[in-house]
């Protein structure tokens, strides 16, 4: 018996191939004796049916369910469906093989899929692979993809081609092997459409997404594929091969991995861990199932919810993890690579030094960082100062234009007389507290040690010319944290001054007097947490410490005072390329709660035992593997992920208002 | 470390005036001028005898500025003990006091002892609020009040132990339902049982651990 359940991603034949070979042309008869399950209404026709067509609830080849795949046409619509054979006595299928006696028959009964209008249907990624069955995974616009189907006796080419004589589909811009059936208007919708790949994680047809989470922690069998396939290890050669087909949307190498592991992993799912974790894993995934079912009312008559779903964890016992990092061996995260060199770095930029691949350059140090000696130069694309596409010469001009302007307004404050000083209040505070702050900043690094340090001054005059710059925000602690590294690696008043302004057009929020950027970050935190930890939420919440202050200064100065300088400046970069997220901080939250998620539902923190421990968390956290970690659960958020993030929530650019960006308020100083 | 009653103290005041300076005096007895400034909430504690009952002081240092006043008041939740700081050389922080009592009066368990403490007394010379003023606030509003030096020490240990002090007396009184952890008083091995009989031996030996 073969195995041929593993396959390579290279593309083999072409659809547009196909086509000319005039096979787009054929249509399948219908065929009245195969009606096997579904009720056919008067007037439908099959216009495409095929025998052999494979689910594979598990990744043992011996494992699976076959079924008719068919097309049905009924009036203007087109409808798929897939109904698997009833077992036969002997055990079985078509190819005579024995297969499945394992599979129970609601198994099968789960994987059906009743007759899907095709208008529903977003994409069909095909797969033909050289060695092993084609297979297609068929996405709803809903989000929700099917489990691959298997072509055992052929016929995917012909699928398509019956497809596209009923229906308008156009093969993706970004793929040649997705082809969208409900064409995208405007090609931002479209390639929308390829960065919400990531929601088809949620593998579903007649699975639940309580199956699904339980499914997750099947991770762990997929280390027995180490080495056979392109799931496990996104850095296999077949990963590279798609990769080099064209420059491309990062997003999109991103979720198509993703969109295979689950793919994979629902396919494990089945009756090897599902029922060991349905029953402690009953709330996993609530919120997320809420909103399947929100998108697609269509597919809940589909969705089983076994009974025993229902039933409660015991009190006691902390609830597993539901996407399972702690056993897992498999670290899903890319590894770390070395910092971006000045080669590299040189490489990257045209004979004029326009960067010409940002999004490459947003990647490659999203995964390894830059050299010290280049983030000087680094920081200032990353922070936005300055553009992708600017010139050597137009950095250069905009250097000089830029210093003039920061005198210009650091002259304001600096021209104000004693005599004025004194009927100035706010100025006098505003000044008094950037003098106390100045001297309690990271005094312990070499940069801004021993008395008088002229480095402290520059510290002092940057922040308040800023807050002369930004006056409805002034100044706020936490910003001195802020500009110490911008200023430590820039050793330059003013190109640290517009740096500084950069970071704060995304992070000014966090220091609004209302603290309302604060509390949107708290907020998605807590949903996010929701999503990829509902056990963890569920403790939070009856701890009654969802307001999740304990994160408070983890997000206040992006991490400043958990990691040391080198560190920082590290993260700060990953961060700031916004390459899976604009929003990656609160994922590297996530990532720290769950790596600690044992002892805190364990010794039942309360919320100040919670903040205290998180609190001397600071100094004692694995960077490279929180980051790791981050990816993985940002990569497995998906959409969903995205989802709950109200939009304006830093570091996104504020939404501007007439009243202008800052609530600004009489005390403000 | 074992200890009788665990007391949870909040020390809250403008920025600047010496919060941290005041617990690190205390915890590790040492001044630090460049001490890095809080942000949200730093900890420390010690161990303390009253009435030779070891008593751990768990300290919850506060960050001072206006904009932090929402987060802070998290913070009161629990705490048995306060000390409200001033600067005696800046009147705008003493000014603030009035501010600052009101958030401890509502976000805090009516019974939570509050010292005044008017720090950096050493500086004498550039005094701005007179001892009596302090006096006078602290009497009008129910508080015990000590002029303190972070810096040289003077008074910071009386401070901290003789709100300690206050609260256990409350406790002798019946004040307290210790067995009640929202008034900020956790009972430790060895200590009084409270009417519901107290926490057992290992939880007290799990909060005697953390520092």
């Amino acid at each position: 018996m073969h195995e041929p359940e593993f396959h390579d991603l290279s593309d083999d034949s072409d659809y547009a191939a196909s086509q000319q070979q005039g096979l787009g042309g054929s249509v399948f008869g219908s065929d009245p004796g195969m009606t096997s399950g579904f009720n056919e209404r008067e007037g439908s026709e099959v216009v495409y049916s095929k025998d052999n067509v494979t689910i594979h609830p598990t990744q043992y080849g011996s494992e699976r369910i076959s079924g008719r795949l068919r097309l049905v046409k009924q009036g203007p619509s087109l409808f798929m469906t897939w109904v698997p054979y009833k077992p036969s006595p002997d055990g079985a299928d078509f190819l005579g093989n024995n297969s499945n006696s394992a599979l129970s028959e609601k198994d099968r009964n789960l994987y059906t899929i009743t007759p899907v209008p095709l208008s529903d249907v977003r994409s069909v990624r095909r797969h033909t692979p050289t060695l092993g069955w084609q297979y297609m995974i068929v996405v709803l616009s809903s989000g929700l993809a099917f489990p691959p189907l298997y072509f055992y006796s052929g016929g995917l080419r012909e699928f398509l081609a019956t497809l596209k004589q009923h229906v308008h589909i156009v093969r993706s811009a970004d793929d040649a092997n997705v082809f969208l059936v409900n064409d995208f208007q405007d090609p931002l919708q479209r390639s929308l459409s390829s960065l919400e790949l990531p929601r088809a994680l949620s593998v579903v047809n007649g699975v639940s997404s309580k199956d699904l989470a339980s499914s997750v922690p099947s991770f762990e069998n997929s280390e027995r594929l180490n080495g056979r396939t392109y799931y496990v290890n996104p850095n296999t050669s077949e990963y590279s091969r798609r990769h080099k087909h064209k420059s491309h949307d990062p997003a999109r190498d991103i979720s198509l991995q993703v969109l295979e592991k689950f793919s994979l992993v629902t396919k494990f799912a089945r009756d090897t861990t599902s029922h060991i974790f349905r029953e402690s894993q009953s709330n996993s995934f609530d919120s997320y199932e809420r909103k399947q079912q929100k998108q697609s009312p269509e597919l809940i008559p589909a969705i089983s919810t076994p009974s025993e779903e229902q039933s409660h964890s015991n009190d006691g016992v902390v609830e597993p993890d539901p996407l399972e990092f702690d056993k897992i061996n498999l670290v899903w995260g890319n590894p770390r690579q070395p910092p971006l060199s000045s080669d590299e770095w040189a490489a990257l930029l045209d004979s004029e030094g326009r960067i010409m691949d940002s999004n490459a350059l947003r990647k490659r140090i999203f995964y390894g960082g830059v050299e010290f000696n280049l983030r000087k130069e680094v920081w200032k694309f990353l922070l936005g100062y300055h553009a992708y596409e600017s010139t050597d010469a137009e950095r250069e001009y905009l250097a000089s234009i830029k210093k003039s302007e920061y005198e210009t307004i650091k002259s304001q404050w600096q021209s104000i007389s004693p005599a004025q000083a004194k009927r100035f209040t706010k100025f006098r505070e505003r000044k008094g507290l950037i003098e106390k702050d100045v001297v309690r900043t990271d005094r312990s690094i070499s940069y801004f040690d021993g008395d008088d340090n002229p480095k402290v001054a520059l510290l002092h005059d940057i922040l308040l010319t800023y807050s002369f710059y930004n006056f409805d925000l002034g100044y706020c602690q936490g910003m001195s944290d802020l500009l110490s590294p911008i200023l430590f690696v820039m050793e330059d008043e003013s190109e640290a001054f517009w740096c500084f302004v950069s970071l704060m057009e995304r992070l000014g929020p966090n220091f609004n007097r209302d603290q309302n950027g604060m509390h949107s970050q708290l907020f998605a935190l807590s949903k996010l947490v929701e999503l990829l930890d509902a056990p963890l939420h569920n403790y939070l919440r009856q701890a009654d410490c969802l307001n999740y202050f304990f994160c408070f200064r983890w997000i206040l100065i992006q991490f400043k005072r958990e990691f040391e300088y080198e560190k920082i400046m590290r993260l700060w970069e990953v961060l700031w390329t916004h390459y899976l997220s604009e929003h990656f901080h609160l994922y590297i939250c996530v990532a720290i709660l769950k790596k600690y998620r044992k002892k805190i539902m364990g010794e039942q923190m309360d919320f100040d035992t919670l903040l205290k421990f998180i609190n001397e968390l600071s100094g004692r956290i694995d960077l490279d593997g929180i980051i790791r970690d981050a990816e993985a659960l940002c990569i497995c958020a998906g959409e969903n992920g995205a989802a709950c993030i109200p939009p304006g929530t830093p570091p996104s650019m504020p939404i501007e208002t007439d009243t202008g960006l800052y609530s600004s308020q009489p005390e403000d100083l | 470390m074992s200890y009788a009653y665990l007391f949870k103290y909040i020390i809250i005041g403008d920025t600047g005036v010496g919060k941290s300076c005041l617990l690190l005096q205390f915890t590790d007895k040492r001044f630090q001028p460049v001490h890095d400034l809080t942000i949200g909430v730093e900890f420390g504690a010690r161990m303390i005898t009253i009435d030779n009952k070891p008593i751990k002081l768990q300290i919850w240092d506060t960050a001072g500025q206006e904009s932090f006043r929402s987060i802070t008041r998290s913070y009161y939740r629990g705490a048995a003990g306060a000390l409200l700081v001033y600067d005696i050389t800046r009147r705008e922080t003493f000014n603030h006091l009035a501010s600052w009592l009101e958030d401890a009066r509502q976000h805090a368990n009516a019974n939570m002892t509050i010292m005044l403490i008017g720090n950096k007394c050493d500086l004498a010379h550039r005094r701005a609020v007179s001892t009596e003023e302090g006096e006078q606030f602290a009497k009008e509003h129910g508080l015990i009040f000590m002029e303190a030096s972070a810096k040289t020490a003077q008074n910071v240990e009386e401070a901290f132990i003789s709100t300690a002090a206050t609260i256990y007396k409350k406790i002798q009184d019946g004040v307290f339902d210790v067995s009640n952890e929202s008034y900020g008083i956790k009972v430790g091995y060895g200590g009084i049982p409270g009417p519901s009989g107290g926490r057992d031996g290992s939880s007290a030996q799990a909060g005697g651990c953390c520092s």
